[in-house]
């Protein structure tokens, strides 16, 4: 188990450090730096070439990889070449905002999606099985930004229950923000619940179908027990590892989904910062967008070891 | 937002359903409706007087996250400049100059020392009184490098800041390197705001300006408020204050509008099916800006084969403005027959070469480009790029010329394709007066030449234009460059298009052409 952790963790290191080199380079590749997106139409060439003097673009880009690893290294992320605040500061700012968000979306999708599978599992072949399975079925299919938009259609413009967009800046309350949390939240918990709500259902029917569940009716259980009690806790076993890998996901749907409802979370500020070539905000977000992706898979993969005794002495006696 | 309560989830769902069918049956109506539709959009916005006072809420596309209220900036916050500052000379609804700061002007006889006679009893927003100092330190702050101003290059040419003259505190005397009898229509771009003396370095964080609104916050890229000022020269504002919001993303700005949480959408050309949805909706409607946006084909007169002045020629003869009207912006605008000075600007000329396919063709065989083939940038930076290139292949094609229409990323488009590839399609605001246009994008050697083109005769008459302090005269001087721009130049202008406003039902004397924003006369009805 010791050695498993080790060895996942060494990698997870070795994917963050060629993550932001792959990063870097795309970046580099793209047409057009910080100066001239900036400038746009009044890029002349005196103001670009005042603009790199003054943010230090004039460097080789290796220089300025090595400068920002450097700074990293010792915790500092650079200051942002758009708005000269410090990355660090800056991307916990949205990244808090981001958070509101996610944890709300996870507390639905997951909440949701367990209830809807086991039903449909339960119901297997029954009408709220099909009702069930055809609904998450659309919900994964349709992109998030059409889910977004008909939320926003039905419940700001139509009915004016929730905001359609965040008109406050990054530095909102979460008072402010909470409001306009809801509508972005149920567009992910839709998408992302989809998955969650087919692996459910198959590993509840298939569990159900398992002599100690038998065993368990024959004794004369409730329903009820024999689902929470005995179904439950295997099924969730394979599901587990939907779920992490959907909030990993959760890191790039979020980046669509917050610029429809204009909200300052960190899906704002990368697109933004692409756009703007803003490379040390970028290169702090990656950074933070793998170590998300790193942390969910390794958290997925122990809690699937610590709930199957299988996995678990099969890595001890190694 | 305290009016944004939780109902139960099954309320929520039920009724959001009802609601989805409601919207999706109007849009099939407006849909369906097809050629009745078009003129559904309306014309103008509402009229009537407001009410006073109330608040309104603007949501505009931030300039950049660096974005500051230093009008000289290129990253100037550019709505709340017209709230908080105030110009020496600004253009009227005519297309005329007419005075903000500047009561008055006049030039010597040979227009190379302009004199301006300042307003009296105007105030800036921290109470100190307006004098020349302050309008001399304005123009020597555009001036400055370190400001970067995109205006210093259409100024520097012109003033010494060093000679700048205050010969008592309401007068500003401007001595020029060269004659100019337009200099004073220079200063009505959106960078000649006037700032206090010596504030260049906090204007852009404190906006202390002398306008009919003051700053309450600001924070780049994020909200910001103005309230109004009652010590303004020209009286109080209809309005006590305006919020202002960032939203980058134009379709959230448009559902911000429609869910009624704004009341304005600034520097948004509404796309037409969003702008019918709005129009559609009863909180909110369409306002249009007439000719707001000037549309350009711009060739490179510097790549082949649009060097021969013969294809330039052939490539205007072959293509129908009217046709270009018709199908890219529905008839909301007015052919622009490559004239790329607006209709409504005093020294506009109406004469231009008759569409002819036939001659076209012609002259293309001359040059030795019969059925010419060219590739022509678009992008989704503007909703009316693509159908304006695809408006010009399909008119193009009588005179055999083959256009493929390419469309490029919109986020490197200015710095990709512009002035990059041979033809490409873009867009200027209107609103420059007449002598800056052709400076700026016209003149040989000018930055922001986007055909590179450089013909010695047209520097000429503009240089004549410059120097003559006879009205009538000087108009017909650039009525005469307006023809060799059209005869020779590279610039093709298809169309001007009305900018469609996105605008809450509520909003009354709203009034918008060119940089002129009535900050004074907006206000709201029954809010």
């Amino acid at each position: 188990m010791l050695s498993f952790i080790t060895r996942r963790i060494a990698a997870a290191v070795g994917t963050l450090f060629l993550s932001s080199v792959l990063v870097f380079l795309a970046v580099q590749a793209l047409p057009g730096d910080v100066a001239t997106q900036i400038l746009g139409k009044d890029a002349t060439p005196d103001a670009v070439a005042a603009l790199r003097e003054k943010l230090k673009l004039d460097k080789p880009a290796w220089e300025r990889y090595a400068d920002w690893v450097g700074g990293a290294l010792h915790g500092d992320f650079g200051t942002s070449l758009v708005s000269g605040k410090a990355v660090g500061g800056e991307v916990s700012t949205y990244l808090g905002n981001s958070a509101l968000i996610a944890l709300v979306t996870v507390l639905f999708a997951v909440t949701g999606s367990i209830v809807l599978g086991v039903l449909a599992g339960l119901y297997r072949d029954r009408w709220p099985d099909h009702l069930i399975s055809t609904v998450s079925l659309v919900g994964m299919s349709v992109p998030e930004f059409v889910v977004a938009t008909v939320l926003v259609l039905c419940f700001s413009v139509a009915l004016p229950w929730f905001p359609a967009v965040v008109l406050y800046g990054p530095d909102a309350s979460v008072g402010q923000l909470l409001p306009a949390v809801w509508l972005p939240a149920l567009a992910l918990a839709v998408v992302m619940a989809a998955y969650i709500v087919r692996m459910a259902r198959t590993s509840v029917i298939d569990v159900m179908a398992t002599e100690y569940v038998t065993t368990a009716r024959l004794k004369g259980l409730s329903t009820w027990r024999v689902v929470t009690r005995h179904a439950l806790p295997s099924a969730l076993l394979p599901t587990l590892h939907v779920i992490a890998l959907n909030v990993a996901w959760l890191v790039g749907g979020v980046a669509v989904v917050e610029n429809v409802f204009n909200y300052p979370g960190i899906g704002k500020l990368m697109l933004s910062s692409v756009q703007n070539r803003d490379l040390p905000t970028i290169q702090a977000i990656a950074l933070i967008s793998a170590v998300v992706y790193v942390v969910c898979n390794l958290a997925a993969d122990l809690a699937t070891m610590a709930l199957n005794p299988r996995l678990r002495t099969r890595g001890r006696t190694r | 937002m305290s009016d944004i309560h939780h109902p139960g989830r099954r309320s929520v769902l039920t009724a959001g359903l009802a609601s989805a069918a409601a919207l999706g049956g109007s849009w099939l109506l407006t849909g369906c409706a097809g050629a009745e539709a078009a003129p559904v959009l309306p014309a103008a916005a509402a009229k009537g007087a407001p009410d006073r006072g109330g608040t309104l809420r603007i949501a505009r596309p931030p300039a950049s996250d660096a974005e500051t209220l230093d009008p000289a900036s290129s990253l100037s916050a550019y709505e709340y400049l017209g709230a908080l500052y105030n110009r020496l000379v600004r253009i009227g609804s005519n297309g005329e100059l007419a005075p903000d700061l500047a009561e008055s002007w006049e030039p010597d006889a040979k227009a190379r020392t302009w004199t301006f006679h300042l307003r009296k009893g105007v105030t800036f927003h921290n109470g100190r009184a307006f004098t020349s100092a302050d309008a001399a330190y304005s123009l020597r702050h555009i001036l400055d490098k370190a400001t970067a101003s995109p205006q210093a290059a259409v100024l520097a040419p012109l003033i010494d800041p060093a000679k700048l003259g205050t010969p008592d505190a309401h007068t500003l005397v401007v001595p020029l390197k060269t004659p100019n009898a337009e200099f004073p229509s220079l200063l009505t771009h959106y960078n000649c705001y006037v700032i206090p003396d010596g504030s260049a370095k906090s204007v852009g964080r404190t906006g202390i300006g002398t306008g009919p609104f003051k700053l309450e916050s600001f924070a780049p890229a994020g909200p910001g408020r103005v309230t109004a000022y009652t010590d303004h020269w020209a009286g109080r504002p209809v309005l006590d204050a305006i919020a202002f919001y960032s939203v980058a993303d134009m379709s959230a700005r448009s559902n911000a509008l429609l869910a009624g949480q704004v009341d304005l959408l600034s520097q948004t050309n509404l796309d037409f099916a969003t702008a019918r949805v709005v129009a559609a909706s009863d909180r909110a409607t369409i306002a249009r800006v007439k000719n707001a946006q000037w549309y350009v084909l711009p060739m490179l007169t510097t790549e082949k084969p649009f060097t021969d002045v013969r294809v330039r020629q052939a490539m205007k003869l072959a293509y129908d403005p009217e046709h270009v009207v018709q199908v890219a912006l529905q008839g909301a605008g007015t052919p622009g027959w490559d004239n790329p000075v607006p209709p409504s600007d005093p020294a506009y000329i109406s004469a231009h070469p008759k569409h002819d396919p036939e001659q076209a063709k012609y002259l293309l065989k001359q040059a030795g480009h019969e059925g010419l083939a060219m590739d022509l940038y678009t992008s989704s930076y503007d909703p009316l790029f693509t159908p304006m290139a695809l408006a010009y292949q399909d008119s193009a094609k009588r005179a055999g010329i083959r256009i493929k229409v390419k469309t490029a990323s919109a986020d490197s488009y200015y710095t990709q394709i512009w002035m990059k590839k041979p033809l490409m399609a873009t867009y200027w605001f209107t609103g420059r007066p007449v002598d800056q246009l052709f400076t700026q994008i016209f003149r040989s050697g000018s930055s922001y030449n986007e055909t590179a083109w450089s013909d010695k005769g047209f520097d000429a008459v503009l240089d004549r234009a410059r120097a003559e302090l006879d009205d009538t005269k000087r108009r017909e001087l650039y009525g005469e460059a307006q023809t060799l721009v059209i005869e020779k130049g590279g610039a093709m202008t298809p169309m001007f298009a009305d900018r469609l406003v996105g605008i809450s039902r509520k909003v009354r004397g709203y009034a918008e052409h060119g940089f002129e924003f009535d900050y004074l006369g907006i206000g709201l009805k029954g809010a």
